[in-house]
């Protein structure tokens, strides 16, 4: 098309100048030496040839609570509550969901299906979309495996991070199923969950009067010597070099996997 | 997953975003964000950085002029950003996925040519550079007809900016730099009415905006709020 419009305007060019001058006609408005005219300014940058956008990498989505909310069984707000969703962790952080679905009620209002933080393990509810803020992104997958007691990250697919880790006594177990990491501590103070905690939405379905609800974390220890083993109120520990390293690598909002 | 009946805000013709919402709450998510005011933005905007003063050839003046280039450019860069992650949550949540063939290559283009206006912003920013806001689109990502039309919206907006805005940088260089970024987005604003199918060329003439006007548009969207805080220094309460 450049091409055929760069000829064009070059015809027109050839026909002007073979115009025969001194004729009765008007001719052309006279043209101004080249020198006469300023050249453009350069532009100060340019824009680089932009990359195409990647709609393959696989990106999960949690939000915030915004405000305190009911979780329901279907996307209607008559549907019969699941639990409700305070706006703040026992932690005093800003509650999030995991995103796992969307649909629209018989109103055309938009919902979303999130992963709840509640017992029984596993639970998912249907939220108003108004209900949650912003989405944030991220494609790490964490990967608990309580036969192997390991721990490993993932982003994009491919492991990025993998360590030995220490999980429930048999008394009280690491659940199984489909998480995510709510929040992460640090500067706490407390030896005993080593210098990172993350909060999880797993909860243990035995110290259900654990102080702040018994919800499942990845952290630290003070007794390294233990890991990797069957060792923990149902917490993931890993040594405290691990759990720095992992803290580097993941962030909250991470789906978090115990097989 | 989602059907499209959504309320989507009236559009026609003179769509503007503060159709979308008109509660100017954005003002607060702005401070938190930044902890100024756009209009202390401004007043406060620093000269600096290694890749500006080579980008801005005059030096600073009495008037303080390329502290003004460099906040206006710091403006350019949050609005470059608020574009590009309005396309890029699109295509993430995958409503640009369900739309026809032309329609997502549209979108694609688009949301990678923002991308690319907030690298160069960035670099030529260099330490000025401001971060990116925290994002709550409020589901208009995720309605391919809500999406459509406040991308037009937003594109339209985009050439009002850059028209008032362009021709009062100080430096020439970035003038003419502007104006390339300008008619890019008149290309886009066209594009995006075409798909969404308005007139591409609404008007014989397009009225420049101010800042302030600008500003008080992308307020009133809400979509820049304030980001989730998830991390903490209290005592965990984990099971242990």
């Amino acid at each position: 098309m450049a091409a055929v419009c760069s000829a064009a305007l070059a015809a027109a060019a050839v026909v002007l100048a073979t115009e025969p001058r001194g004729t009765s006609s008007p001719g052309p408005a006279p043209v101004p030496p080249r020198a006469a005219l300023p050249d453009p300014v350069a532009p100060v940058f340019r824009v680089r040839t932009p990359r195409p956008l990647d709609d393959s990498i696989r990106v999960y989505h949690s939000a915030p609570v915004l405000r305190r909310v009911e979780a329901r069984t279907a996307p209607e707000p008559v549907a019969p509550p699941v639990a409700a969703l305070e706006q703040l962790t026992p932690e005093r952080t800003t509650n999030i969901v995991l995103a796992v679905g969307r649909a629209r009620d018989a109103r055309g209002r938009l919902w979303v299906r999130v992963r709840l933080p509640v017992l029984p393990n596993g639970s998912t509810g249907w939220v108003p979309r108004s209900a949650l803020g912003g989405y944030v992104e991220v494609r790490t997958r964490l990967v608990v495996n309580r036969a192997r007691l390991t721990a490993t990250l993932l982003r994009d697919g491919r492991p990025i991070f993998h360590a030995r880790v220490g999980v429930g006594v048999p008394a009280s177990p690491t659940p199984s199923g489909d998480f995510y990491v709510r929040n992460k501590l640090t500067n706490f103070d407390n030896p005993f969950y080593g210098p990172v905690a993350f909060g999880t939405s797993g909860r243990s379905p035995v110290l259900t009067d654990w102080p702040g609800g018994g919800f499942i974390g990845i952290h630290g220890t003070n007794h390294p010597e233990l890991l990797p083993g069957r060792v923990s109120h149902g917490c993931i520990r890993l040594r405290n070099e691990d759990i720095l390293d992992l803290a580097r690598l993941m962030t909250v909002g991470t789906p978090v996997t115990i097989v | 997953m989602s059907g499209d009946a959504d309320p989507a805000p009236r559009v026609d013709d003179g769509l503007t975003l503060e159709e979308l919402d008109a509660d100017g709450a954005l003002l607060e998510a702005i401070d938190s964000v930044y902890g100024d005011s756009r209009a202390d933005l401004l007043r406060k905007a620093a000269f600096g950085g290694a890749a500006l003063l080579g980008v801005l050839a005059r030096p600073p003046d009495a008037t303080g002029a390329p502290k003004k280039d460099t906040a206006v450019l710091k403006f350019d860069l949050v609005f470059e950003y608020l574009q590009s992650s309005f396309y890029l949550g699109a295509v993430r949540v995958g409503t640009v996925q369900r739309m026809a063939p032309e329609k997502a290559r549209w979108a694609h283009v688009l949301g990678a040519h923002e991308l690319a206006h907030v690298a160069i912003l960035r670099k030529v920013l260099g330490r000025d550079a401001v971060k990116k806001p925290f994002f709550n689109f409020r589901g208009v990502t995720e309605s391919e007809s809500a999406f459509t039309r406040t991308a037009v919206a937003m594109e339209d907006l985009t050439v009002a900016m850059l028209a008032g805005q362009a021709p009062k940088f100080e430096n020439r260089a970035l003038v003419s730099a502007v104006f390339s970024l300008l008619t890019t987005e008149a290309r886009h604003a066209a594009w995006a009415r075409r798909i969404a199918g308005f007139t591409p060329v609404a008007n014989a003439f397009d009225e420049p905006k101010t800042l302030a006007e600008v500003d008080r548009v992308v307020r009133a969207t809400r979509f820049i709020a304030s980001r989730p805080r998830t991390r903490g220094r209290g005592k965990p309460r984990y099971s242990g």
